[in-house]
Formats: structure tokens, sequence, C-alpha cells
């Protein structure tokens, strides 16, 4: 296999779909402003269930966004996904004419694909029969749909993979994409992820336990408080371009930041007790490993924290004992608390967020953070919107089944 | 080629319709031996059509220990014992290893599709209030490769890449960069899929399957037939496989991965984006046309498949097209889906190690469109220092993987 010199991996642009607005600008105000995108949790009642309905982008419009031909080839989670990459590709500067000379490539994170096209495929081969299902709905029924949708709309034609490691996805396609940039397999490459709110997905991780305590007194889904209950399930679609640094540079972009490293692992362990923070400890440390840099450099936290009992207490545990004796100092903050549980876009919105934050050298507190569960009291959590100056932050992600993963963006290097 | 970064294929763990574990497999596929037969898993009676290739000798419990065997989907059941095999395939102890150096990736289609076909059928039935946790916790495609990791004890980097019918050809090909940036000590790579409802009755709404037979590139081919299977690859470079005295089936030079961004289904009529994946794997490899000696086609049996993936070799390799003998080996296992190309890439390693060709089963005539070497019927002695797995799939995604067998230089 043919090795070329490593090449520094920029990003270029951003692009999203939340529940929390479309501009990167907004929705980092609106972290600091404490507005809750996700919304309470109420009962739906589809077939007699109680389901919890947060979530849902209720003002998405795609064909603000998609202009010029049918959508209906596209589900939702294609709609979101497709959507954050016409502003991605926009705010990058990649215009349709150079999309036709370069091949750009795509590395989506999903951790469903889209679970209500599956399924509702399925049930109507069982209700109707085999011969009524839609061919086209079938074309979506693979998990990789929306990265095959994106790049027949944006017509991108490099690479185009998908990763899929539960709620860490989003963070590892960006490094995924990272890599293939870094090798010079790829000058330019999409990365990020989306999921879409479904009632399937609602329902499963409802019986799963994984949700909050829908409509009850102890609703709280909260990052890192102590009366936290559980996530609540959300929906958003979210890119970063990256490119080469020499590549960027030469075709004018503007640069929003560097991708200085990232590592992820599996903790086979991480269901016995004593040992469930170790594969964060790991990928915090194999990021830093990555990057070349050491705990003292990390200026700022993105914690993946959402609520869930072991997920933000392992995660807090794991940043005291990789930032050991500074960690009451590196502020921390959590986006989750406003936006919900975003699965596949999750890492992606934390790099936007943490973009947006060495730009106006404020941090999003961690809004509803009265309560510190006491097992973390000595983190530097910030509840409020703190000024920060950040050269370079780390992005954590923690799935709910035993991944982690760690990625370092750091200020954009000094053009020459 | 650089020495330091280079990839061997050391171990090979094949669970098929057709034969399951290294020998059984290749004598199977070498003798020609097929693994369709009539659909068992789900009622087919209101379909035109009913066959599928379904694995019916599969013991889980022969591979999975307790109490995972018990609570785990059946790709990750079929998985979890390609890894196996791999491994003792590879002779490689993993408790002599540093297991956070281990990883694994693993392509599929669906993941684990009976979690929700089950969800489906309550959902209809009204029966909602049965789904438990076992749903959520079984049915996304990424417990796979976690449910291999949790099995054997490993914690690298650990990965599902559904990207499809190609997607085994994707999760080798990113776990050899991984290796190559020297992130992993040992990566298991490959993909698994089990036999789906929905993949079914996807393909059969779409026309797409034989009534009987797979034919790939012969001129009265009906179509493909759904099948499962996995398959696992133990990857290691090639300096590790030295020291440790390791059998190296091959080396695995280059890839190359290209987007049509054309149709969801239906692949660029040109064939041009599955042309730039070949070229991009022969540079990426550092070969040219000519040194190809022998091609793992996707060939699923399909009219447009099969004559696209023609014009596509031929305009990749030019001249030299007509010199490379072609074969498919979803003549006799059916399309496995994200396995398929994982099972293929075995093929290639293995048919670099022992100088022999599957044949392509079931060819009777010749296609105008499809006039290649493809190897009918059956199999051929030939020698392969250079092989190239071609896998494509749903959104108009091409993958070509190198494999080589290893360079005398390296010894």
């Amino acid at each position: 296999m043919k090795t070329a010199m490593k090449k520094r991996v920029v990003i270029t642009g951003v692009g999203l779909v939340s529940c929390l607005g479309t501009s990167s600008a907004l929705f980092h105000r609106q972290l600091c402003g404490g507005t809750d995108g996700a919304g309470r949790i109420v009962e739906g009642d589809p077939q007699g269930m109680r389901i919890p309905l947060a979530g849902r982008i209720s003002c998405f419009e795609p064909e603000l966004y998609l202009k010029g031909r049918s959508l209906r080839p596209l589900d939702r989670t294609g709609q979101l996904l497709a959507s954050a990459a016409q502003m991605a590709l926009d705010n990058s500067g990649w215009a349709a004419e150079a999309l036709r000379r370069t091949d750009v490539g795509l590395v989506l994170g999903t951790m469903f694909g889209s679970m209500h096209t599956i399924s509702e495929f399925d049930r109507r081969c069982l209700i109707e029969g085999p011969a009524c299902v839609s061919p086209m709905n079938f074309a979506n029924t693979v998990i990789n749909s929306a990265a095959g949708q994106t790049a027949i709309w944006h017509n991108l034609r490099g690479m185009n993979s998908t990763t899929a490691t539960g709620a860490t996805s989003g963070l590892v396609a960006i490094g995924y994409a990272a890599d293939l940039i870094q090798c010079g397999r790829q000058t330019a490459i999409l990365a990020g992820g989306a999921d879409e709110f479904c009632f399937e997905a609602s329902y499963g991780l409802e019986r799963a336990g994984l949700s909050s305590n829908a409509g009850h007194e102890a609703e709280c889904f909260t990052p890192f408080d102590a009366r936290r209950s559980g996530m609540r399930l959300a929906e958003a679609g979210a890119l970063v371009v990256l490119e080469d640094w020499d590549s960027a540079l030469a075709r004018g972009a503007t640069v929003l930041g560097e991708i200085r490293g990232h590592a992820n692992c599996y903790n086979p362990k991480w269901n016995q007790p004593g040992h469930s923070a170790r594969g964060i400890i790991r990928a915090m440390r194999g990021a830093l490993e990555d990057a070349r840099l050491s705990p003292p450099e990390i200026d700022y936290i993105s914690a993946g924290a959402n609520g869930s009992l072991a997920g933000d207490r392992n995660e807090g545990l794991a940043i005291k004992a990789v930032f050991n004796g500074q960690s009451d100092q590196v502020p921390i903050t959590a986006i989750k608390s406003g936006i919900g549980e975003t699965l596949g876009a999750a890492g992606a919105l934390q790099a936007i967020d943490l973009l947006e934050t060495m730009c106006s050298g404020t941090l999003p507190g961690i809004a509803g953070l009265e309560q510190v569960d006491a097992e973390l009291a000595d983190l530097n959590l910030c509840c409020k919107p703190t000024c920060v100056d950040v050269d370079s932050g780390m992005i954590s992600s923690v799935g709910f089944d035993g991944h982690a993963c760690s990625l370092i963006i750091s200020k954009p290097p000094a053009q020459v | 080629m650089t020495h330091s970064s280079a990839v061997a294929v050391t171990g090979l763990g094949m669970v098929t319709s057709i034969g399951t574990g290294r020998q059984k497999f290749w004598d199977a596929v070498l003798g020609g031996r097929c693994g369709f037969g009539p659909v068992k898993s789900f009622d087919t009676h209101k379909y035109r059509v009913h066959v599928g290739a379904e694995i019916s000798d599969f013991c889980a419990d022969d591979y999975v220990l307790e109490p995972q065997s018990a609570s785990i989907g059946r790709t990750s059941q079929l998985a979890i014992a390609a890894s196996r095999l791999a491994l003792q395939d590879g002779s490689l102890d993993l408790s002599s290893v540093n297991r956070s150096r281990v990883g694994v990736y693993v392509g599929t289609t669906s993941g684990e599709p009976h979690c929700i076909e089950r969800f489906d059928e309550r959902y209809v039935q009204g029966r909602m209030d049965e789904v438990g946790a076992e749903f959520l916790n079984g049915y996304p495609c990424h417990v796979v490769p976690f449910h291999i990791a949790h099995e054997l004890d490993l914690a690298g980097e650990v990965m599902m890449i559904p990207t499809a019918c190609a997607a085994g050809n994707y999760a080798i090909a990113h776990a050899c960069d991984l290796l190559g940036h020297g992130k992993a000590d040992y990566m298991l790579a490959g993909g698994a899929d089990s036999f789906s409802r929905i993949t079914y009755t996807g393909f059969a709404r779409l026309g797409a399957i034989a009534p009987e037979l797979c034919q790939p590139f012969d001129r009265n081919r009906k179509g493909m037939i759904p099948g499962e299977g996995a398959a696992i690859l133990l990857l290691e470079p090639t300096t590790r496989a030295v020291a440790r005295g390791a059998r190296i089936y091959c080396e695995i030079a280059g890839y190359g991965l290209s987007c049509d961004a054309h149709h969801m289904t239906a692949a660029h009529p040109d064939g041009e984006g599955a042309a730039r994946a070949i070229r991009l794997a022969l540079q990426h490899s550092g070969l040219e046309p000519r040194d190809v000696d022998y091609i793992s086609a996707h060939g699923t049996g399909t009219l447009t498949n099969d004559r696209l993936e023609t014009i596509a070799v031929k305009k990749a390799l030019g001249s030299h097209a007509y010199n490379v003998p072609i074969s498919s080996v979803k003549s006799m296992l059916g399309h496995t889906m994200g396995a398929a190309s994982a099972i293929e890439a075995a093929v290639c390693a293995l048919a670099i190690a022992y100088g022999r060709i599957p044949p392509t089963m079931h060819w009777r005539d010749r296609d105008s469109e499809c006039d290649l070497d493809y190897v009918a019927n059956s199999a051929r002695n030939h020698e392969v220092r250079v092989a190239m797995n071609n896998a494509y799939a749903f959104g108009g995604n091409n993958s070509s993987l190198i494999l080589t067998a290893r360079s005398s230089s390296a010894s």
C-alpha cells in the first residue's frame, strides 16, 4: 500500500439541522442562552401506548435547502443529512461547479439509519403482502441510505462510507474521514451524522430503560445532575467539511479549525462495576497521544453526557482520571442539556459548537444543572456561559453499550 | 509499496451455506457446491419466488459462550463463529496479545434484521407491550462487532461499517488503514448478514431474484439469490506475521472506493464509477492493469450488474480484461449481502495461496455483452499473484480491493 506524507486536516465549513436552528451561530447563541430545544417530554398515544414525543424538529422544512427536485426519494434521515450537506457545502464554499471537477467524499455516522423506513416497509409487507411494498422505500432500508441519497443530491463522487457505533457514530465518522484525508486518499470529505426521531427508536429506548421517566415527577435529563433519570431522544443532521490544509488554502477556503487527533475503543467489561470508565479513559488518552498533546494543553471539554445514569458518571470519572490534578480547572460543558441525545448527529454538533466556542470565546453552560452529582463535585462543570480562550478542545462521545470516542480540535493553523 | 506498512492476511474464518471453516468452504467452492434451497426461515407462499441460500447446519452453541449465546441475534452468532474460526486458522492465541490493540471492523447490510422483524410482527398483532429491553439492546447494527469484541474480550477499535452489499470490502480496507497507521496490532475484519425477510421482500419486489439458480454472466441469467453468511479475515502487519511465524495467505495491496452519485438502486449506465474504483485501487497498490491475474466479481446474476461490471472491467483494464479469469462465487452461495465481499476477499486470498480459481457455476450461454473469461463451471489451476475483489452496493457505492502474493523482497 502506498503511503504518502501525513497531511494536516482542517475544517472548512459546517452545516446542521437541529431543534436549535440551522445556523451554527444561532445554535451556539441559543445554547448559551439556555434555550431548551428538545422540549419537555409529552406523552403521545399512537397505539394506546405511552410514548415520549420530545425531540422532533417541528419547523424542519427541507425544501428550503433542497431545491428543484422531488424530495420523495429521501426519508427523514436522508432529508436531515442532505439538508445539512447543502449548508456545509455552502458554508465551505463548494459550488456545484467545483463538485463537478473534484471527487468529494462523505462519511456518515448513524445509529439506526432510518428505523422508521425499515419497520414501515416490513409492516406493509406483513399487512398488505410482499407485492405491495414500495421499491423506492426498499432502497432506503439499507442503513447507509442517507449517505447514498446525499451523494446523489449533491453529486459527491468520492468515497462514501458509513460508520455505526451507536451514539458515538458521528464523532467516529469525523475521525474516520480525518484519517482518509491525512493519508492522502481524499482531499475533501463531508463527515458527521444523522438520526431521525421516530416512534420505533423512541419506543425501543423507552423499553430499554434508557429514556428519562417521561411525564413523571422525577423527569430530569440534565447532564451530570444528581437528579438525572435518563436521556431525551432528539433528531438532527450535522456535518463538517474536512479538507487537507494545502488544498483548502489553494482554493482560498476559510479554515475554522484543525483536527489534531482522535481515538475510539470498545470496553468489553463496560457493564462490570469498577471497569466501566476504562474505555472512555483509553479513548481520551488515545486522542491526546494521537494529537501529541498533554492534558494541560486542553482548554475545554465538550462532554457527551446526556442525562443517563451510568454514562454521565463514567464520563465524569474518566475526565478526572485523565486530567488528574487539573480536572477541577478545565471547563466542561454538555450541550445535550439543550438539544437532547441526537445519536449519530451528536458528535458533529459538539464539534460545530466547539468551533463557535473557539471563535466567540464563550462556552455554553449546562442549562438546568443545579445539583451536581456528588461523585463529580470536583469537576469544573460549567452551569452558565463562561468566557474561555480555547486553543485546543476535546470532544468526548460515550455510547450506551461500551463504546467511547474522543477527538481534539485546535484553532486554525497560522496561515503562512 | 512501503514495506513497513504492508498488511498480511493470516487467518480466514467463513460460515456459509456451502461450508463452514476455511478448508470445507474451499473444497466446496472449488467443487461447485450450491447452497440454494426453499426458504425455511419465513413463509414465502405469498411471494413469486421461494428460493434462498440459508445456512442449515449452523449451531451457535459451538461458538458462542454463555450468557451471550442466549441473548444475541443470528448475525452476531455467525460473525462470532467466523471470528473464532479466523483466529484458529491464523493460530493466534489471544492470551498472548495486547487486547487493547486488537480491533474489529464488520460490514453489513441489515445488522440484526430479525430483531426488527419481530418488533414489526408485534406491532401488527397489537402486542407491543411484549417488546422489552432486548429489542433496542439487540437491534442496532453496531452490536454485531460489539458482540464479537465482548465474546473475545477485545478492547481495540470496534466499528460497524454498514455500507450494504459492498460492506465487507469497506471494513477490510479501513482495517488496513488502521494497521498501516500503527493504531492496532491485529484486526478482525469482514462482513456478516443473516437471512432477512425485509431484504428478501425488497429484492423480490424489484424482480431481482432468480426462481431457481443464480447464473452470473450467462445470457439467460434471471437474477440473484439472497443468502446469508459471515467471513472474518485476521489481518496484521506483515512484519508482525513474519516475526510470529504465521502462515501468510497474501497481502492487501490497496483499495479503491467511489460513488456513482447517480441512483440508489441502479448503477450508472456507463460503468464509470466502478471503473474509477478499479483504477483507484490499482493506483493505490502501485500496480498496472496488466498485473491483475484474477478478479473475484461482484457478479450477482442480475442482468444489469453483470453487464455493467463487465463494461467497468474493460474500461479499467483495457485489452487485458480479456486475459483475466473472472469468477463469481455468488453462483454457489447466492448474495450474502454485507458478508459477500468479505467471503470473496477470502476467496482471493485462497486463490493466491493455492493457485486455484473457483468456477462461475450454471454458466451455459454466452452473452454478447458479457464476453470475458468467466471460468465457467469448473475450477481452474492458475497462478495468481494479484487478485482484485469487486463489490458494489445500493447508493452507487463501488469498491475494489487488491490482494497480492507476498513480495519476495519482504521475506
